[in-house]
This record gives structure tokens, sequence and C-alpha cells, in this order.
């Protein structure tokens, strides 16, 4: 006889849904599921509505990462109207420039959030603490200095996606083959070199690198348990440049494997022929995996843990982060990483890196002068186009088509939760399996640890699902016929 | 008693006239693509329309963030506007939150009492805070406030319009 244990809600994740742990008559666990239980049809939504639409209401999908899906949706609307990388257009410097802005500012708010507010009140208190001293309000009573830094990081994201796209969340700036403005110098130079009130480019990068250092304190106490607790072998999956590194913005899809070889590298336009999907009647997320391999041996991770593994370096741009990311790959002696707690010491690295390229930017003159669309006419009309960017959680891709009138006709969006759903799994699972022990009782340590290697992700099940909300955490155990033996709600 | 009533003789009595001043901040929280969770921005928008109290900051914004702590710092008096499921709000009440460490926090969301206390522990300062919240009955994606919340949001309107003659002008002309 199996028996079976549900995890509902999970904390301090974007969503809503619930694990199941089913066990047999021994109480090994036979099996784990995150299940994702909360459905709306964004891309059934879109349809109709004309195609310059499509990036400024499906980045609704999100308050989180909005600027990623606008820029997702930008760059298939690039190739719809003949002026995207499908036509063989390069997008024009100020324009791309400017995007790329947008992207890695969101990408220091992004990890800022998930990082200082809900992995380092984790770390400095420990994963035992209880939930309500365990978060960033804990965190404020602790140690307000730090969280008055860490505001002052997030304020300053939120500052460079305002100046980019014009508001502070959901902004319009970009638009098919372009964007619609450009930065003036005082927009730039406060960003660059800060203001009463609003850092300076080289404290944010001061602030970025304090992030490091607070994993490393904590990974130097708690070594074994950060690098026992749920280590999960997966694909790795990131944009690339032609170097082979990372590239947020723009690039093609390269899949390494455990030794931290190429075993998948193609134009994301392509990507039905590589990726296949799977689902389950328990989950409305879909399993996403490499075609070639199956779904088992294909199963992909992305995000930060996905990049730091799939890039050979960060390039001459990024010095703090490039010995950062070289100490990362060090630690495991060249191989992938697939230590689940260290996604936390990838983000830290990705913050520096975000600041590191955001000065780079701030320093370059075709932010402030330069065309800014490109306007290929009515022939170059292609009527479909893909846009994949790295997203913070990471690969996100946009696929529309729409008919002669201009009218969205078919939307397709594949989102970094959901690239990282059989991962996720995979993680419930080796977390159960080492806490429940022989046992069919949810402790409160199996609840933590449930959480904490879910939130590892950062996952976002509004995106995953394309729903809006926020996920609450219910275990369940059963046994092989379904009968709860356990259950706990949080 | 009504809600208009209420929101007069309570200790401290909402007067849209206080907040007519650089050092104050009128926050709209809520989402105009989720039907009358856009009641916080609607106020803003009439305030705006009406050109009511067109020396204080507006935000509108959809959720309130860690970093509002900071900007709560720079004001003197702040007044949020939200749109409530409470079924004990009739049309609308004022509210005098209180800072507390509710623990609500979520990577999408903080309390108005969270951020309160947020910012008088990471600043060591707290501006004064009123609530205004109406009700709302509908959340789905779409636009455009339900015909009760509409009714609610003129309830509030009438009951905080100034009067004639126009308060504000009076204050003006007396300074």
């Amino acid at each position: 006889m199996s028996r079976k244990l549900v995890i509902d809600p999970v904390t301090r994740i974007e969503g809503h849904g619930k694990v199941t742990v089913q066990l047999d008559e021994n109480n090994r666990v036979t099996d784990a599921r995150l299940h994702v239980v909360e459905f709306r049809g964004f891309e059934e939504f879109v349809h109709g509505h004309p195609f310059w639409e499509a990036p400024m209401l499906l980045q609704r999908i999100c308050g989180i990462c909005f600027v990623s899906h606008h820029l997702c949706g930008a760059k298939a609307l690039d190739d719809i109207i003949g002026a995207g990388y499908a036509s063989g257009v390069e997008m024009l410097p100020t324009p791309e420039k400017l995007r790329r802005l947008g992207h890695y500012g969101q990408q220091l708010q992004s990890h800022t959030t998930a990082y200082f507010y809900l992995i380092v009140p984790e770390m400095l208190f420990g994963m035992d603490a209880p939930p309500e001293k365990r978060n960033v309000l804990g965190l404020v009573e602790a140690n307000p200095e730090l969280v008055k830094r860490v505001v002052a990081l997030r304020k300053w994201g939120q500052e460079v996606i305002k100046t980019v796209f014009g508001k502070r969340m959901h902004g319009i700036a970009s638009v098919p083959g372009g964007v619609n403005k450009r930065l003036d110098a005082r927009e730039r130079d406060r960003l660059l070199k800060g203001e009463p009130g609003l850092l300076s480019v080289d404290q944010v990068i001061e602030h970025a690198l304090e992030g490091v250092r607070l994993f490393h304190n904590f990974h130097e106490k708690h070594r074994r348990e950060v690098d026992s607790f749920a280590k999960v072998p997966a694909l790795n999956m990131s944009l690339v440049d032609e170097q082979g590194n990372v590239d947020y913005y723009h690039g093609r899809i390269r899949i390494v494997d455990g030794n931290r070889d190429t075993v998948a590298e193609f134009d994301y336009h392509d990507y039905l022929e590589h990726f296949a999907e799977a689902t389950e009647e328990w989950s409305y997320m879909k399993f996403p995996y490499l075609r070639s391999l199956g779904r088992e041996a294909g199963a992909l991770r992305v995000g930060p843990l996905g990049r730091v593994n799939v890039t050979r370096s960060y390039g001459d741009n990024a010095p703090l982060a490039q010995a950062e990311l070289e100490r990362f790959h060090d630690y495991t002696g060249g191989k992938a990483n697939d230590m689940i707690l260290h996604t936390n010491w990838a983000r830290a690295i990705e913050i520096l890196h975000s600041a590191e390229l955001i000065r780079e930017l701030l320093e370059d003159p075709d932010l402030l002068e330069g065309p800014l669309v490109i306007e290929p006419g009515e022939a170059a009309w292609t009527g479909e186009g893909v846009g994949v960017v790295e997203a913070p959680r990471g690969t996100l891709l946009h696929h529309y088509r729409a008919d002669a009138q201009g009218a969205i006709t078919f939307a397709n969006l594949v989102v970094a939760t959901t690239q990282n759903n059989a991962v996720m799994n995979r993680t419930v699972r080796s977390v159960a399996e080492a806490y429940l022990g022989g046992r069919a009782e949810i402790t409160e340590g199996m609840m933590n640890a449930i959480e904490v290697g879910i939130r590892a992700y950062d996952p976002c099940l509004s995106c995953a699902t394309h729903a809006m909300g926020q996920m609450p955490l219910q275990v369940t155990v059963q046994d092989a016929e379904g009968r709860v033996l356990d259950e706990r709600l949080r | 008693m009504s809600a208009c009533a209420e929101a007069r003789a309570a200790s401290a009595p909402l007067d849209l006239a206080d907040y007519d001043h650089a050092d104050c901040l009128i926050y709209g929280i809520g989402n105009v693509g989720r039907q009358d969770d856009g009641l916080g921005w609607a106020f803003i928008d009439w305030l705006e329309e009406a050109g009511l109290c067109p020396s204080a900051a507006r935000q509108r914004h959809y959720q309130l963030q860690l970093e509002d702590a900071d900007l709560l710092r720079h004001q003197r008096k702040v007044l949020f506007v939200d749109a409530t499921r409470d079924p004990s709000v009739t049309d609308f009440r004022v509210e005098c939150p209180r800072p507390a460490m509710d623990f609500s926090f979520t990577s999408h969301a903080l309390s108005i009492p969270a951020l309160l206390a947020t910012c008088a522990q990471c600043f060591g300062y707290l501006p004064e805070a009123r609530l205004l919240v109406l009700r709302g009955y509908a959340w789905e994606l779409k636009q455009g406030l339900t015909p009760r919340a509409q009714k609610n949001l003129g309830a509030a309107q009438a009951c905080l319009a100034p009067r004639s003659p126009h308060p504000f002008e009076s204050k003006r002309s007396q300074a």
C-alpha cells in the first residue's frame, strides 16, 4: 500500500500551488508533485487584439518580471513587422542598448527582491526559524541598516526601469522596431552619479558585492547544510552570445549537461523543433523538455543556476562578477553545479553582474543619440514573431501570429517557471526523501525545507499558469489508494 | 451613522484640504485592469480632474513595496486609497492605520501597517497616515468599475469634496 503527503500553501512564492507526496507501504517516497491549481488563459485573452498591444497586455501577467514580458513581446513584434532577427535585421544600437538597460535594471531589482527580501532572512535567521521571523520584516527589526541599503538598491533598480520605460511598472517604451524615447544627459547622470536619495551606480555595485559576501559568510558557517540540501541534476539552459557567454537580452539557446558540455544549441525561432511539452492531469503547469533526449533526460533547469552553469565567462566588462563566477565554477571543479541552494549564490552574482553591465551602458553615448526605430515598410510584414529573453527567473519565450489586418490569431508563452517545472518537482522529491525518513508525518522542518527548496527557483506560478495572485503551501501525504495520511496548511 | 458622518466625526476627521501641500502624499493602490481593484486609482483620477489637492504628490501603484518606506519618510501626511472586499464596509470608510509588523510580506506586496513600521524602524520617522477604503465587488481581468463600486466612489467624493465656497481657494486667498 502506498501513501501520500500534501503541502499547501507554499508561502512567499507567487501564485497558488500545493505539494503531494506519495508513499509506499514502508513509507518510502514513490512520487512527489508540485501541483499548480490556478489558471487564467492570457494566451486566449489576447486573441483578436491588435498585434502591437500584445507586449502591453501580456506584461500584465506579472507585477514582478513585467519588463521581461514586455521586451520578449517587443522582440516578437520586431519579427512580425519584418524588423526583427527572424528577417536578419539587427536592431539599431540605441534602442537595443536602451532595452538592455531596462532589462538589466529589472534583473537587478527582481533579484534584489528575491535574494534580500526572501532568502537573506533565511540565511541570517536559519531555515528552522519561525516563518513570522524568517522574512524581510524580521530583518527590518534585526538589521535596519541592511534593510535601508536594500531599499536603496531596489529603489535604484526601479529608477532605472522608470527612466527607460517611463513608468515604475508596466511601461510602454518598446515599440515594434525599437523604442519611443532615448535618455537625456540628466537622466543618465542621475543614475550614473546618483543624487540625494538615490545611489550612484558605484554604490549599487558596492551593495551588490555586500550581497555576495552575505552568501559566502552563510556558506562558510553552514557548508554541509547548504551543499547537501537537494542536489538535483538536470540540463542547464541559457541564451548565449557568439563566445558562449550568457546574454540576457539576445542570443542562441544553449543547453549543457552535467559536464557543462553542449548537448544542443539552436536559434530560438526553431524552438518548436527542439522542445516538447508534457502535461499532467494534476497540474495546470506544463512540463517542457528537450525533444531529442525525452522527458526524463531532457528536463531543463533555467534561471540563475542554469545560466551560471552554461556561461563560459562574463567577458571583460564585468570584472567583479567575473571573479565571482570563476570562484563559482571552481567550487565544482568546472562541472555543472546542481546544488539547489547555490541558486542563491548564482542570484547574488547576477545582481553584481547586472550592476556592472548597467554601469557600462550608462557610460555609452548611444543611449543619448541615434535613431530609435526601424521602419521596414509594409512589404516586410511577416505576421509571425518569436521573442526570447533571459528573464530573472530564466528563459522566457513569446510567440505570436497576426492576420493581415494585424489582429492576433495565436499566442504562446513559455515562461521560466514552466521550464523549471520538472526540476522543481525533483527538488520537492529530494527534500521529502531527506526529511520524511520513513515516517508518514509532516514536520515543521519538512514544511520549511520544501518551501526553501521551491523558493530557490523564485518561481512565479502566476506567470507559469498565466494567472495573477499569491501562492500560499499545502502538503499532503497519501497512500497508494489516495487516502490522506497527513496534511498541513500554512 | 453614515460613512460620511463617521469620516467627519472621527477624532481626526478627513479633510482633503489638509493634503493640499507639497509635503503630503495621496497614494492610490490597485490595478485598473482588474475591475473594482481600480478604485484607488479612480479616486486619484477624480482629484486630478476636479483640480483638488494640486500641491500634494500623487502616486498610483499596484501594491506597496518596501522602497515606499523611503517615499514615506519625506511626507508629513499620507492618505492611502484602496479598494476593499470587506463586507462590513457599506460604501467607504476612513481608517487610521497604525504601524505593525504583521508579517504579511510577499515579494508582491506589503501591508500599510508593515510599511509604516518599516519606515519607523529604518528611518526613525512616521508620517501621519490615513486610509480611505472603498468597497468593491468584482476583481476579474477587465477594465472599468462595476456600477456598485462606482456608486461607492461617488459617495466618498460627495462626502469629501469641499463645500462652496471652495475651501482650498479660500485658504489660498487667506494665505
